[in-house]
């Protein structure tokens, strides 16, 4: 029986069942993640503090916040101030609340701005290339030789009726450049594949090509620097306000803060008013580190584990 | 019948920086309505840059230095890029020559298919993806409606070509220009894409313009064949014609170099030496330093085209009136006597 002809009538010409197919794209960033235990707890802890400063916000009455000069300087673990106050006597728990939010919506806000401006023009300039891309780039050259923290301060001082917005727009405008530099030089690998041509010979207009092809196509690399600039834009904000040219006395935010350090009997015998603030800005900035630093390793194959 | 595409006395050249290439020098063919035409030629004898120029999709370094490309009784080369835009995919549309890399790697492949139809038409995105899935299973995507929204990554080579050549027949071109489709294909696949190319153009009517180096291939599709040197059409005629009375040396090397059941030599044949630079074209005729049947003419002026019947002809001085008999290789020699026995068989057959 077993050498009976096999039953073969529907040979098909090609394999019908897909095979087992490996992850792509957002997938693969995310097996990426996953084997990595530290960048876990990174995000862990990124969302805790996410949780902390964006719903505490919402829980910190206004008079911890008011200047209450017979509470002032009044040490950690007090009762009715978890971590002290400050010499106004305000409390330190509820400025590292609202400052910390303040700084990574400031940081999110710049990186938002600079990103899509840099995608914007980074595909214009890549995508056409020639005069375009030189006109672009002549500019990009320009902003990125000017001492931008000076100029930053200069303004500060020169604007009237300065708020948390302006120094966003401000940040934002020196940041974009190289976002743009970045995306540019991805793009115009991808402008030279044959999918552009191929999508150009079936009819497609230049944007949407640009839009619907080659973005999707660097969205990879727009992650990493979302992730990365977010990081390094919280630091630029708490610089500045650590100088006391960022937001407003008004406003706290985690510069704020830390400027507290700039008393040398604060920094020697009152811990309580700065380090919390400090402690918070680093373990953001390294998390944030961190997680972009495991995307941007999982987005290139050479680096993949 | 139906002229579809007319090539008439094209002129290119790229701007480098060791000068100007003349790569496309006085090429003209025509193309008829649900007919194949084969270009054939070895590796920067300008094959793809003449397709590039029927859609207008040249590298910016190139000029256009005289003629003109007829579709429809219009001049290609005068439209502006919107015209153009609206002619790629939907009236003209080209098959590229590497599956793996001209397919956007992000986008589903049901996408890419509809895409044109969406674009050229303004269909609606389900009109335009239900038809997609008619041509993906037309053309023998296997388990197309399961694989719809699959990447291009997920499928192999030969799935791959079939997708790219539903995406150029989704708007039921008039014109197909195959840049060496089956080239980066084994060859199994590759007869299955040939067999697809030759089912879909009868399914749907459209003349192809087909490039490639690879004469069995030519011998598989082709109805007229073009050979292509150094940038010009040296031998153009009826594949029967190419193939079994072809008059022009090169042709003679290329099908010589071709390996046949029926040869009997036992080294391949292959034509000595290089193609001409073309920053600096030959004064004659181009083939002439690696043509042993050259004529001295052949150094000082280029052949005029020669008429061999009314749908062949061919670049060589040998045709001339004036030129000695040469004798063409053995293998050459028994394609003529072939070619004879097939007309007088068509003969009998006319006169019965």
């Amino acid at each position: 029986m077993l050498f009976n002809k096999a039953n073969k009538q529907n040979i098909k010409t090609e394999a019908g069942e897909p095979i087992s197919l490996p992850p792509s794209g957002f997938k693969l960033v995310l097996k990426e993640l996953l084997k990595d235990k530290f960048a876990i707890f990174s995000i862990l802890v990124l969302v805790l503090i996410l949780l902390f400063t964006f719903l505490g916000s919402a829980f910190v009455s206004k008079e911890s916040l008011d200047t209450n000069i017979l509470d002032g300087l009044m040490p950690a673990f007090s009762s009715g101030h978890f971590l002290g106050t400050d010499e106004g006597g305000k409390d330190i728990l509820s400025l590292l609340i609202v400052g910390g939010r303040n700084s990574i919506v400031i940081g999110i806000s710049v990186t938002a701005i600079s990103i899509i401006l840099g995608l914007v023009i980074g595909l214009i300039s890549g995508y056409f290339g020639g005069v375009v891309d030189d006109i672009f780039m002549r500019i990009i050259d320009f902003i990125m030789v000017l001492p931008r923290f000076m100029i930053i301060i200069i303004l500060t001082t020169i604007i009237s009726n300065y708020n948390a917005f302006t120094l966003i727009l401000l940040i934002s405008l020196f940041s974009w450049t190289s976002s743009a530099r970045y995306f540019r030089s991805f793009v115009l690998a991808q402008r030279e594949r044959e999918y552009v041509m191929a999508s150009k010979a079936s009819g497609s207009s230049n944007v949407a090509i640009m839009f619907r092809e080659v973005l999707p196509n660097i969205s990879s690399m727009i992650i990493i620097d979302v992730v990365l600039g977010i990081a390094g834009n919280i630091g630029i904000e708490t610089g500045l306000s650590f100088l006391g040219y960022g937001l407003p006395a008004s406003t706290p935010s985690l510069g704020t803060l830390i400027g507290y350090a700039n008393d040398p009997v604060n920094i020697m015998s009152r811990p309580w008013v700065w380090l919390p603030a400090v402690v918070m800005l680093l373990i953001i900035s390294y998390m944030i580190n961190y997680v972009g630093t495991v995307f941007q390793r999982a987005a290139d194959a050479r680096q993949r584990r | 019948m139906k002229k579809m595409l007319e090539v008439k006395n094209l002129e290119i050249s790229f701007d480098t920086f060791a000068g100007k290439v003349q790569a496309i020098r006085n090429v003209s063919f025509d193309l008829k309505k649900g007919e194949t035409l084969a270009i054939v030629g070895e590796s920067g004898s300008g094959k793809s840059v003449t397709t590039r120029s029927l859609m207008k999709l040249l590298a910016s370094n190139a000029n256009v230095e005289n003629g003109e490309i007829l579709f429809d009784g219009q001049n290609i080369l005068e439209k502006s890029e919107g015209e153009m835009r609206k002619l790629r995919g939907s009236k003209i549309s080209m098959i590229f020559q590497d599956p793996m890399t001209s397919l956007d790697p992000t986008m589903p492949i049901g996408k890419q298919v509809a895409e044109p139809l969406m674009i050229h038409h303004q269909a609606s995105k389900k009109e335009a993806y239900k038809k997609a899935l008619e041509l993906l299973e037309m053309v023998g995507l296997p388990n197309a409606k399961d694989r719809f929204k699959n990447y291009p990554h997920q499928f192999s080579g030969g799935q791959r070509q079939r997708i790219v050549i539903a995406i150029a027949l989704i708007c039921n071109p008039e014109v197909l220009i195959a840049d060496e489709p089956t080239t980066a294909l084994d060859v199994t696949i590759q007869a299955q894409i040939l067999e697809l190319l030759k089912d879909l153009q009868k399914k749907v009517k459209t003349s192809i313009v087909f490039i490639t180096h690879d004469l069995g291939v030519v011998a598989n599709i082709a109805d007229r064949v073009a050979v292509m040197y150094a940038g010009k059409i040296v031998e153009i005629g009826t594949a029967e014609e190419i193939f079994y009375n072809p008059r022009h040396p090169y042709t003679w090397g290329l099908l010589g170099s071709m390996p046949s059941i029926e040869s009997s030599a036992s080294r391949l044949y292959a034509i000595p030496g290089t193609p001409p630079d073309l920053l600096q074209p030959p004064k004659g005729d181009a083939f002439y330093p690696r043509n042993e049947f050259a004529l001295k003419i052949d150094a000082e002026q280029q052949p005029p085209y020669f008429e061999v019947s009314k749908t062949h002809k061919a670049a060589t001085w040998l045709l001339a009136p004036q030129a000695p008999e040469v004798t063409p290789p053995e293998e050459i020699q028994k394609r003529w006597k072939k070619f004879e026995e097939l007309k007088r068989a068509k003969e009998v057959k006319d006169n019965e």
